[in-house]
């Protein structure tokens, strides 16, 4: 048998008694479901409560509405300052009513002010139910344009129209100078970072449970005393890359089999909703949009993943997948060599995890500033690049740069592994007392070499 | 004829401890060598060495008359002490996977398996997992997974622990089945009665060195210090009269079930037993002459302890 077989055989025999088990089956559907429940709960539930808001104005003084002789109505002075919204509408009356009756009429929310309110720039938003943020935001800045409007109307210098020409707001578009030195569009670094830092985090827990997974794997091959016959008929070094490689690929299988699924279950749900299955809106929820993309671009959380250019992170997370796995799964399979139980074994795992929960605290910060300088000498450190370079690919960074630190990665990786499997022989074939930290330094010195 | 094994000089130490110092010995194709020595002796590590688990300081190994590679080594039947099977994989499927690993087809080690696990009466455990079957029965399998690629060469380390006398039984009459086939085998074991059985020849290792080594018979024969039992009917004193100065007598017993008296003597240096039994033929009625050679076990001990002796007198 080739050696190359010899690998293979062992690389099998990792993923099959890993992936053909009841608990991968279930892990493996529930998560896309639970995934794309938490979605579909995140929309409906949105949309449950995104109701259309009757705002009753209490405009005491009269300052922004006017009695209309002809419908013998309130109507605001300035109708420009109240833009059509959706789910929101306004009424105005100098002296409302109580609470039990405006309620009963349909307004969900009242607002009133006295006099004082040009001073003191405060008044009060009443309601049985919270209108939400987005309301509450539109709310202040209708009545804030509407006072704006009364107090240029006060004033004997400035007339309305003049006041509009004369106001200014300075819009900066963002324009970024790009390795050509040519300018193009930039903005949304942030939202760019997050979505970077939601792939080096599903990195980030992905090296450490299947990490976790390989140590396990050889500390019960040597507790069940079955790497003798192992190593007797595959070098050490192949027999920890068969490992490394069948973990990997469970790991893979996994993933691949999340986004299957995950595309799945979201398609399902977006011809549910599509097709309007799950019913008429309910009573007082007004318009909503009747196709899921539109719905989920309306919710400030949803909408995040729209932005995601999907295919680009998905090649880059799992290039830096390969290059990381190797690096930490060579190292947890070497600790897992010079323990003798688990327990020692989970007493070792901090030290190594330690770079890479750097990386991810770094990570997180690198959400609000993902151009820091930092970032860049972390995004080519082999041990920090797989979950940094993941936020800098997101915002954009040079190719080269890329191609580079993932080089150094497979270099490291490389490296790592050979010196990995040594170490593995070592601890594996390894009978003394001596077992853990001390077993790898006796190792590092050259002591006992097997 | 060329050896399945050849051992020339080897040796091994970790650190300041020298653990083989200068071992050779051979296995002859298609014999059983009893690898034998007290704890320490350096019989794991020497076995180790062949195995290409560590690595030898100095020495030599051929097999089948070839220097040692990995791809040779590849065919080796290796059953090591430290032995265990995967609890959570199916018997049927670890097996393959042992045997894919010592380079047989897929379809190949099916069909080799089942041969093997209905010779062992093991067929119905194909399916269960190892934490379901018992330790006896995970020995079966270990022992099937050492044999079933039919190698040239097997190394065999205390192949017999856990096993019942009945299932040893049955595994002895495999490895003699193996041997009879060609099969050259390397037995390391403590089991003395079972080295007396089963080998043709012997390699007993203490500290780190050859100390004895030949043929079974050959040196139990040398070790025989002149002791012979002798059953007969008869008068004591005729039987006494009869050795005379051939021999020393050390007890006579009577026999409860029929009467006859059992004689247990030493001959004296050069008296043939031919000559005894001649002299003894017309005092009493000899019904049993059986020469007593020393055990494995006698040989065993009384080589280590010479070794100790000559090193604390050194």
């Amino acid at each position: 048998m080739m050696r190359g077989s010899l690998i293979g055989a062992v690389i099998a025999r990792e993923w099959r008694t890993r992936v053909v088990k009841r608990s991968f089956l279930i892990g493996t559907l529930l998560m896309p479901i639970l995934a794309v429940g938490v979605l579909a709960g995140t929309v409906l539930i949105t949309q449950a409560t995104d109701t259309t808001n009757m705002v009753l104005v209490e405009d005491a003084p009269g300052l922004i509405s006017r009695l209309d002789p002809a419908s013998g109505q309130q109507v605001p002075r300035c109708p420009g300052c109240f833009p059509e919204r959706e789910k929101l509408t306004y009424r105005f009356t100098r002296e409302a009513p109580a609470d039990s009756i405006w309620l009963e009429e349909g307004f969900t929310v009242l607002v009133e002010y006295d006099g004082s309110v040009l001073q003191n720039r405060a008044g009060y938003l009443v309601y049985d139910k919270s209108p939400g943020t987005t309301a509450k935001r539109n709310i202040e800045r209708d009545l804030s344009k509407a006072m704006e409007h009364a107090r240029v109307l006060e004033s004997t210098e400035l007339d309305w129209q003049a006041y509009q020409r004369l106001k200014f707001e300075l819009n900066l578009i963002d324009r970024e100078v790009n390795g050509d030195m040519a300018r193009v569009d930039g903005g949304g670094e942030e939202v760019r970072g997050l979505i970077g830092f939601f792939f080096s985090a599903v990195l980030f827990l992905v090296l450490s449970v299947y990490g976790g997974m390989i140590l396990r794997s050889v500390v019960e091959e040597k507790s069940n005393r079955v790497v003798e016959v192992l190593i007797a008929a595959v070098r050490p070094e192949e027999l920890l890359l068969g490992k490394v490689i069948g973990m990997g690929a469970v790991a893979l299988t996994q993933l691949v089999a999340w986004s299957v699924l995950s595309t799945l279950a979201f398609s399902a749900f977006q011809f549910v909703f599509d097709t309007g299955v799950l019913g008429a809106p309910l009573p007082g929820q007004g318009e909503v949009p009747t196709d899921l993309l539109t719905a989920m671009a309306e919710n400030e959380l949803t909408s995040i993943l729209l932005d995601i250019n999907w295919t680009l992170m998905a090649l880059s997370t799992i290039g830096y997948f390969i290059g990381g796995y190797l690096l930490y799964g060579s190292i947890y399979a070497a600790v897992g060599g010079s323990v003798q139980s688990e327990q020692e074994g989970q007493g070792m795992v901090l030290p190594i995890i330690m770079p890479l929960m750097f990386a991810y605290i770094i990570g997180s910060g690198a959400m609000s500033n993902p151009e820091m300088g930092a970032l860049t000498w972390l995004s080519w450190f082999p041990l920090t690049s797989p979950v940094i370079m993941l936020v800098r690919v997101a915002v954009g960074v040079a190719w080269w740069e890329v191609v580079l630190s993932w080089m150094l990665l497979m270099l490291s990786a490389r490296l790592v592994l050979g010196l990995a499997g040594r170490a593995y022989r070592f601890g594996v074939l390894h009978t003394g007392k001596s077992s853990g930290w001390s077993l790898l330094l006796q190792w590092i010195r050259g002591h006992g070499r097997s | 004829m060329t050896n399945a094994l050849s051992i020339a000089q080897l040796e091994k130490s970790y650190g300041a401890q020298r653990v083989l110092n200068g071992v050779s010995f051979e296995v002859p194709k298609g014999a059983i060598v009893g690898l034998l020595g007290p704890n320490g002796a350096g019989k794991s590590t020497l076995i180790r060495s062949i195995m290409g688990i560590v690595e030898p300081d100095a020495g030599s190994i051929h097999l089948e008359g070839r220097p040692w590679s990995r791809e040779v080594v590849r065919g080796i039947g290796y059953l090591p002490e430290e032995r265990g099977l995967y609890k959570d994989m199916r018997v049927g499927d670890q097996a393959v996977y042992f045997a894919r690993l010592k380079g047989m087809a897929k379809a190949d080690a099916v069909s080799a398996l089942r041969h093997w696990f209905e010779r062992l009466e093991v067929e119905g455990w194909w399916d269960k997992k190892v934490s379901d079957i018992s330790k006896g029965m995970a020995q079966k399998i270990q022992f099937i997974c050492t044999v079933v690629h039919d190698p040239g060469l097997l190394i065999l380390d205390e192949p017999l622990s856990g096993f019942d006398p009945i299932n040893a039984r049955r595994i002895i009459d495999e490895v003699r089945a193996l041997a009879s086939a060609g099969t050259s085998i390397l037995l390391s074991t403590h089991d003395m009665p079972s080295v007396e059985r089963l080998c043709d020849e012997v390699v007993m290792l203490n500290g780190g060195k050859v100390v004895l080594s030949g043929g079974a018979d050959a040196l139990r024969e040398s070790g025989w210090s002149g002791q012979q039992e002798v059953v007969f009917k008869g008068n004591d004193i005729a039987f006494t009269n009869a050795l005379g100065t051939l021999g020393h007598l050390d007890s006579i017993t009577t026999e409860a079930s029929d009467g006859l008296r059992r004689a247990h003597l030493r001959l004296r240096d050069g008296v043939p037993p031919g000559q005894l039994l001649q002299a003894l033929g017309g005092a009493v009625e000899v019904n049993e002459f059986l020469k007593i050679r020393p055990t494995m076990e006698s040989l065993f001990i009384q080589a280590v302890d010479q070794t100790a002796a000559a090193s604390s007198a050194s």
